[in-house]
């Protein structure tokens, strides 16, 4: 059993071995934070689709992202019932209005608008989601069940997901107090009748759910004709293929423009002069991912935010070992006098690096698990802790110190045993 | 003839352990730091042989450069002129592989210890036992028995931070010697130890010169453990002032001793004339001198013996015959006149001689010796 110089050295200066672990922790947590939001902003609109049954989506080529749909005749919907190998064609609404947070009557009146944080009166953007309460396009029980007290255009659903700028009674989040509340959709009235809860990350800050009449009312831009989705759900989910091809024929989406490997990267639009697109759920969430993540600066940002905690932990890291190496210089000579090989002593130093990446990766695991689940709670934007981004953290942690190490390393190349005589 | 060599007497050359192998070889070396306009000779065609089994310390005055020398055979730099063989390598234009290899054979000590602060004593010594391939059972008694002698049985597993200086020294000499090195190279490696450790230090470096072979080049300046030395060389600015073999000298200053003239002189002086004898060999049957011929060499007689032959002017005869530790050739020089007997050698002899005009020095210096110590003498009543 040869001594473990490497761990011997690491137990035995624990101060400075303490602020490296700390170092490659601080970093590490840096890169989960950007990590988790990156991860945030993918599962921004892809946390409504999830609730969402289809196996294919039928939408306006000119689609953006979740918030800016466009929308497409309703007739395209109708048309793909017809095909036998669909079980359900559903359309489905979904566009931003506006919400007055209701005014709370339990405050004297004239006094509502006194606090400056009180939203009471005030107008806020809301992601309206309208769907048939008889035949939800929801494939989540519980909001199925609450759709179906949706029977008149004047009755909506509030997320309690949303924030407290849109007037809860509790004023932290929406509750059964808030049932019956009365306020302004859009143009138009409505009654909150009951809660649903579903969460919109970075899209919008609350949503409500109506029916596709309250919808209208609420975007009076659109007509009932105008969906903004298809939902289609398949009896066999693995006829997607055959059936998109069926479709297509039936749009008039040249086939050629389907099936090319560039489908995915460009506009639909300039492909086709259809007025609707069919795409399968992974198309959906990819593109909704490449949407913010490559198109918008969001995903950009937190991409360069992992490369900046890398690199302040590449410092870090590298602080500590060329430190290290500094101190211990006369007894690496001395090792090196006495017939170790360079190769020996970049061993002692790259497993150095890589016990500090070990050691202060475990501790920042915990730490970034309990801030995903605080920012969740804080934002609302969803925060998954998946195994994908520890693996990736742990590979960016243990890169890191490498590369520290073989910085640090040209220095122990200097280490000359003639300077010990 | 007898055929004179340019050999000092005192190198020891012709003493006891002349069929050992050469450990250490340096022959011409020139060494220079500095590049261009500062370039400087640190090393002045430096020649030295050291013998398997030898306890040299090297002295000098600081800059004279021993240290540069001791880190030119420790393969710490590289061989720019003349040529350096250790254990048989020639180390100029030698490859990395082959210096690594060697100096896995070589086991340093260094003035300051340099030791793991994160390693314990034992861990610290193990690191030069591990790198050799020692099996670990027997490394382990060695590192234990070997710390136990330098008086460290009781701190086996204590880090270098819970032991005094000494301690720590003793720690990196076991480090050194743990593997068995055939050549162990050290600076002042008693600087930091107290009178008794350090005598137990150069004990042990007797002991695996003696039992093991072992080959020792210590720099040193600490003048209690000049007496372990087999051989003292001397450097002064970049050259080999002298190089002698202690035992050898001491036996030329015994047989010299033996002399009535030189009776009263002082070791000091003794050892001064030993400097500068010259060896000489002659075979079997060789003349040594010739009655009759001018007289210019002082002649003691290292190994082998000769016989005395007179010519009275009819035949020449064999008055006596001399042996080692004896000694010739000194009336011619005393009283000028030619020979007056010829020698002739019986066997194979080794002869240490002195010139006319040495001779005649010591006599005079031996003059005022006893001169000054009369007028000493005469002074104390």
């Amino acid at each position: 059993m040869n001594t473990p110089l490497a761990w011997k050295n690491l137990a035995h200066n624990k101060v400075r071995t303490g602020v490296g672990v700390a170092g490659v922790g601080f970093a590490v947590i840096l890169i989960f934070m950007q990590m988790g939001f990156r991860g945030g902003i993918e599962r921004t609109a892809t946390q409504i689709y999830d609730a969402l049954e289809f196996d294919l989506m039928l939408r306006s080529p000119a689609y953006l992202h979740l918030t800016e749909p466009r929308f497409f005749s309703r007739m395209r919907v109708q048309q793909a019932a017809s095909l036998p190998e669909i079980a359900h064609a559903r359309p489905f609404y979904l566009g931003l209005s506006e919400w007055q947070a209701p005014i709370r009557y339990a405050l004297p009146v004239g006094r509502e608008g006194e606090d400056p944080k009180d939203p009471a009166g005030q107008w806020r953007g809301i992601i309206t989601l309208g769907t048939d309460p008889n035949d939800p396009g929801f494939s989540r029980e519980d909001i199925r069940q609450q759709a179906r007290m949706l029977t008149d255009p004047r009755f909506v659903l509030i997320d309690v997901k949303s924030k407290p700028e849109y007037g809860p009674k509790q004023g932290t989040k929406f509750s059964e107090q808030d049932i019956g509340v009365e306020t302004t959709l859009g143009p138009e009235r409505i009654r909150i009748v009951g809660l649903f809860k579903l969460g919109t990350g970075m899209a919008s800050n609350g949503a409500c759910l109506t029916s596709p009449e309250g919808y209208v009312r609420a975007c009076p831009w659109q007509t009932i004709d105008d969906v903004n989705f298809g939902l289609l759900k398949l009896h066999d989910p693995g006829q997607g293929e055959a059936v998109r091809k069926k479709l297509a024929q039936i749009y008039g989406i040249p086939l050629h423009a389907a099936e090319s490997p560039e489908y995915d990267k460009l506009d639909a639009a300039m492909l086709t002069n259809s007025d609707v697109e069919i795409l399968t759920r992974a198309e959906v969430n990819e593109r909704e991912e490449y949407r913010w993540v490559v198109e918008t600066p969001l995903g950009q940002i937190f991409q360069l935010g992992v490369w900046v905690a890398v690199f302040v932990g590449v410092a870090i890291v590298y602080q500590v070992l060329s430190t290290d190496i500094d101190n211990m210089m006369s007894e690496y000579a001395t090792l090196k006098a006495i017939g170790y090989s360079n190769k020996y002593l970049t061993n002692v130093i790259l497993q150095q690096s890589v016990m500090l990446a070990l050691v202060g990766y475990v501790p920042s695991l915990v730490i970034s698990w309990v801030l995903y689940r605080l920012v969740e709670n804080a934002s609302g934007m969803p925060m998954f802790l998946t195994t994908e981004i520890m693996f990736t953290v742990l590979l960016l942690a243990i890169g890191m110190c490498v590369i520290s190490g073989i910085g640090a390393l040209r220095k122990l190349f200097q280490a000359d045993p003639v300077d010990l005589f | 003839m007898d055929s004179q060599t340019t050999i000092p007497a005192t190198s020891g050359a012709f003493a006891e352990g002349m069929h050992l192998p050469k450990t250490v070889q340096v022959a011409n070396v020139n060494h220079y730091f500095g590049e261009g306009e500062l370039r400087k000779q640190a090393l002045f065609s430096n020649n030295l042989d050291v013998r398997r089994g030898e306890i040299v310390i090297m002295t000098g005055p600081s800059g004279s450069g021993k240290t540069t020398l001791l880190t030119l055979i420790g393969t710490l730099r590289t061989v720019q002129e003349g040529s350096l063989k250790v254990l048989g390598n020639e180390l100029q234009g030698a490859d990395r592989d082959l210096i690594v290899r060697l100096r896995r054979e070589l086991g340093f000590i260094f003035q300051a210890h340099n030791l793991f602060e994160s390693l314990t004593a034992y861990q610290n010594v193990n690191m030069a036992a591990e790198l050799v391939g020692l099996d670990p059972q027997i490394a382990e008694g060695r590192i234990k028995s070997l710390l136990t002698r330098l008086g460290l049985g009781d701190r086996v597993h204590y880090k270098p931070k819970s032991l005094s200086g000494g301690q720590k020294q003793r720690v990196a000499i076991a480090r050194g010697l743990v593997h068995k090195p055939k050549l162990i190279l050290a600076d002042e490696p008693t600087a930091a130890l107290d009178e008794k450790s350090g005598r137990e230090v150069v004990t042990l470096f007797q002991e695996l010169a003696r039992d093991e072979g072992c080959t020792i080049i210590m720099v040193t300046h600490d003048n209690r453990i000049l007496d372990v030395a087999d051989r003292i060389v001397n450097m002064v600015d970049g050259n080999i002032k002298s190089d002698v073999a202690v035992q050898e000298t001491s036996v030329i200053c015994e047989f010299l001793k033996g002399f009535p003239l030189f009776a009263d002189l002082t070791p000091n002086t003794l050892s001064e004339v030993a400097d500068k004898m010259m060896v000489h060999e002659a075979d079997a049957g060789d003349v040594v001198i010739r009655q009759g011929d001018p007289g210019e060499l002082f002649y003691l007689i290292r190994g082998g013996s000769v016989d005395v032959l007179i010519d009275d002017g009819t035949e020449e005869k064999t008055v006596a015959q001399l042996n080692q530790g004896q000694y010739f050739g000194e009336t011619a020089l005393i009283t000028d006149e030619p020979r007056n007997a010829t020698i002739v050698a019986r066997e194979k002899s080794i002869f240490y001689a002195l010139g006319k005009a040495d001779f005649r020095v010591v006599l005079e210096t031996s003059a005022t010796f006893e001169e000054e110590l009369r007028q000493a003498l005469f002074g104390r009543q």
